[in-house]
C-alpha cells in the first residue's frame, strides 16, 4: 500500500458518517471492535485478512469517537440546567474567545468553573455562549460571574443549524445578560498566556490596518491577513458568496505559506542554521494560527505546513496526500464531529480537488508545449479555479442552495488579485510596525487593488446567469 | 556588490514596484480628487441606496423578507424619499432589532 495513513484516515471518516447516520449501541460497536483488535492480533501473519480488520477497526474507531463524542461529563454544565427553566443561574468562570461585537450584541464563550441554582452550588464544566446588550470592555481570560437564565440557544429555520454548529463547538447552552448588575468582574486572570498575547496581537494589528486604510478596505485586508471578518458588510460576504470567491476572505495555505516565506528570508539574511531556521517558521506558524482564531482552514494549513517543514527537517520527500490526512486527523481526533462542519468539508475537499484533478486536467490539456508564458500562468489559474470548483460544487449547492456559473471566470480574475492583496497586506502590516511613513504609501496601492477586486466582483455578479439560487 | 538570491531579489522588486505605486497614486489623490473613487471603494460597493434601489434589486439581494422589501419601496413610493435611515423604524414591520441590522445594509445620498 503506497500510501497506508490515507487509506486509514479515510476508513475513520467513514466511520463517523456510519454513526452519524445510524444509531448503535456504544458497547456494541465496542466489543466489535474488541474482536476485530483481538482477530488481527491472532491472524496478523496473513496480509490481506490484516489489512481488512486493520481498516475495519479504523471505521469502528471513527464509529466510537463520534458516539464518544455525544456523550457529555458528568460536570457538564448542560446537565445542571433544565431545558424551558426560567429559574436564575449564578455561573463563574473565565473568557474563553476574543468578545466579539455583532448585530448590537457583545458576545463571548465562558468556559463555566462554578454554577449556583437555589443556593445549591456545584463544580462544573463545559462552555456557555454569552450575549451581551450592552458594551464592555472584556478580553479573553478574564474572569467573570455572570447571574442569569441560560437556555438552549436559537435554532433558525427547521434544519436547526444554528444550533448544531454550536452544539459541534460543544456548546449547548446560551445566557443572555441585559443588564450591568449581572456581570461581575473579578481581577484575578485565567487562560493560556500565550493565547491572550496572541489575540492582543491582532487586535493590535487589525487597529494597524484601519490606521492607513477606510474601514470597507481596512475590513477585506483584516479578513484576508488576519482572518477577522466580522467587519465585512453584508451585501459584500453576500457578493463574494454569488461569484463564489468568498474563499479569499479567510486565511488558507497560501497565507501560511507567505508567512513561512518571510520568517525564511528574514531568517536567512540574519544567516542562521538550517535546522533554526525550520524550528522557527514552525513556532512562527503556530503564532499565526493562534492569531487568526485557529479555525479549521488554518488548522488544516498549518499542520499541513509543519508536516512539510518536518519532511524538510527529516530530509524526506513530503507528500500532499500524506500531509492533508495529517491535517485532517488532527482535528477530527479531538472532535469528530468537526466532519460534518462546511467550512471543514469545503477547505478540505477543495485542496483534495486541486491536488488530484489539477495535475490530470494540466496533462490533458498538454501545457507542457505552451510557451507563451502569460498564457500558461492564465490556463493554470483556470484549471486550478475549475479543480476547485469541481470538487466543491456539490457540497456548496446542497448547503447554500446556490450554483454559482461565474465562479471559474471570477477565480482567474479574482484570484491573482486577492494574492497580491495579501502580500500588499502583509507588507503594509509589517511596514505599520515598523516605520509608518512608509505603510502609508503601501496603503495606497493597497487600498486601490481592493477597489478594483470589489468592482470586478460586482460587475461579474451582474452578468446573465451568473448564479441560480434553487 | 551586490549577491542576491533569487528570492531576494523578487522582494526587492515587490517592495520597490509597491512604494512606486504608492508615491503615483498618493501623488494622483492629492491632484484630483476624482482619483480618490479610483483608490477607494465606493460605498455602492458595500451598501444599498435605499432611496434608488429597486424592489426587484431588494428582492435578489435576499436582505429582507419579500413582504418587507415590498413596503419599504411602498412607503418610499409615498413619501417621495427616505429622508434619512431613521424613517426606515416607521416601515411596518421594522422594529429597533430589525433597524440596527437594516440601518448597516443602506445608505442614503
Amino acid at each position: 500500500m503506497k500510501r497506508p495513513l490515507v487509506i486509514l484516515t479515510v476508513f475513520y471518516c467513514l466511520g463517523i458518517i456510519l454513526a452519524g447516520w445510524i444509531r448503535i449501541n456504544f458497547w456494541i460497536i465496542t466489543a466489535m471492535a474488541s474482536a476485530v483488535f483481538t482477530a488481527a492480533t491472532l491472524w496478523g501473519r496473513k496480509n490481506g485478512v490484516f489489512l481488512a480488520l486493520v481498516l475495519f477497526l479504523a471505521l469502528l474507531i471513527g464509529c466510537l469517537n463520534l458516539r464518544n463524542s455525544w456523550v457529555l461529563s458528568k460536570c457538564h454544565i448542560r446537565k445542571f440546567v433544565a431545558y424551558q427553566d426560567n429559574s436564575l443561574y449564578w455561573m463563574d468562570g473565565f473568557i474563553a474567545s476574543q468578545p466579539e461585537f455583532k448585530n448590537n450584541h457583545l458576545w463571548f464563550i465562558l468556559r463555566a468553573r462554578q454554577i449556583q441554582a437555589e443556593k445549591l452550588r456545584y463544580k462544573c464544566c463545559g462552555e456557555v455562549l454569552v450575549k451581551m446588550d450592552f458594551e464592555q470592555e472584556l478580553n479573553y481570560g478574564d474572569n467573570l460571574t455572570l447571574m442569569g437564565n441560560l437556555g438552549r440557544p436559537p435554532g433558525f429555520g427547521p434544519s436547526q443549524g444554528y444550533r448544531d454548529f454550536l452544539a459541534r463547538q460543544g456548546i449547548y447552552l446560551i445566557m443572555p445578560i441585559q443588564d450591568y448588575r449581572q456581570i461581575i468582574r473579578q481581577d484575578k486572570f485565567s487562560g493560556v498566556g500565550l493565547i491572550r498575547g496572541c489575540l492582543w496581537l491582532c487586535s493590535y494589528l487589525e487597529q494597524v490596518i484601519s490606521r492607513y486604510l477606510p474601514a470597507l478596505p481596512a475590513s477585506i485586508l483584516s479578513a484576508m491577513v488576519l482572518g477577522q471578518k466580522r467587519g465585512i458588510p453584508w451585501l459584500v460576504n453576500n457578493s463574494m458568496v454569488k461569484s463564489g470567491t468568498v474563499h479569499i476572505l479567510v486565511v488558507s495555505g497560501f497565507n501560511v505559506g507567505i508567512v513561512a516565506f518571510m520568517v525564511n528570508l528574514l531568517l536567512k539574511i540574519l544567516r542562521f542554521p538550517r535546522k533554526a531556521r525550520i524550528i522557527l517558521i514552525a513556532i512562527c506558524l503556530l503564532i499565526y494560527c493562534a492569531i487568526t482564531g485557529a479555525t479549521n482552514p488554518v488548522i488544516r494549513a498549518t499542520v499541513m505546513g509543519l508536516v512539510f517543514l518536518a519532511a524538510h527537517l527529516l530530509k524526506r520527500e513530503p507528500d500532499i496526500y500524506n500531509s492533508l490526512v495529517s491535517a485532517a486527523l488532527f482535528i477530527l481526533v479531538p472532535n469528530p464531529r468537526q466532519l460534518f462542519d462546511i467550512g471543514f468539508q469545503l477547505s478540505f475537499i477543495s485542496v483534495l480537488a486541486i491536488v488530484y484533478f489539477y495535475p490530470k486536467l494540466k496533462a490533458l490539456a498538454r501545457l507542457e508545449a505552451c510557451r507563451i508564458k502569460i498564457l500558461k500562468f492564465i490556463i493554470e489559474g483556470c484549471l486550478v479555479s475549475f479543480s476547485a470548483w469541481m470538487g466543491t460544487l456539490v457540497i456548496i449547492a446542497l448547503n447554500f442552495r446556490i450554483i454559482s456559473l461565474v465562479t471559474v471566470l471570477a477565480n482567474i480574475l479574482i484570484v491573482p488579485l486577492a494574492t497580491l492583496i495579501t502580500l500588499c497586506g502583509f507588507t503594509l502590516v509589517l511596514s505599520g510596525l515598523i516605520y509608518p511613513g512608509l505603510a502609508n504609501l503601501f496603503s495606497f496601492p493597497t487600498a486601490a487593488l481592493i477597489t478594483l477586486l470589489l468592482n470586478i466582483n460586482a460587475v461579474l455578479i451582474k452578468l446573465p446567469l451568473a448564479y441560480i439560487y434553487f | 556588490m551586490f549577491n542576491f538570491t533569487p528570492e531576494e531579489r523578487k522582494v526587492t522588486l515587490f517592495l520597490l514596484g509597491l512604494a512606486l505605486c504608492g508615491i503615483v497614486l498618493s501623488n494622483l489623490v492629492k491632484v484630483n480628487c476624482r482619483m480618490a473613487g479610483v483608490v477607494y471603494p465606493q460605498i455602492q460597493l458595500a451598501r444599498l441606496n435605499l432611496n434608488k434601489v429597486s424592489l426587484t434589486e431588494l428582492i435578489k439581494t435576499k436582505c429582507v423578507p419579500v413582504k418587507l422589501a415590498e413596503r419599504i419601496i411602498e412607503y418610499r413610493n409615498s413619501h417621495k424619499e427616505f429622508g434619512s435611515l431613521e424613517e426606515l423604524k416607521e416601515v411596518k414591520g421594522i422594529g429597533d432589532q430589525r433597524y440596527e441590522k437594516l440601518k448597516e445594509l443602506f445608505f442614503i445620498e
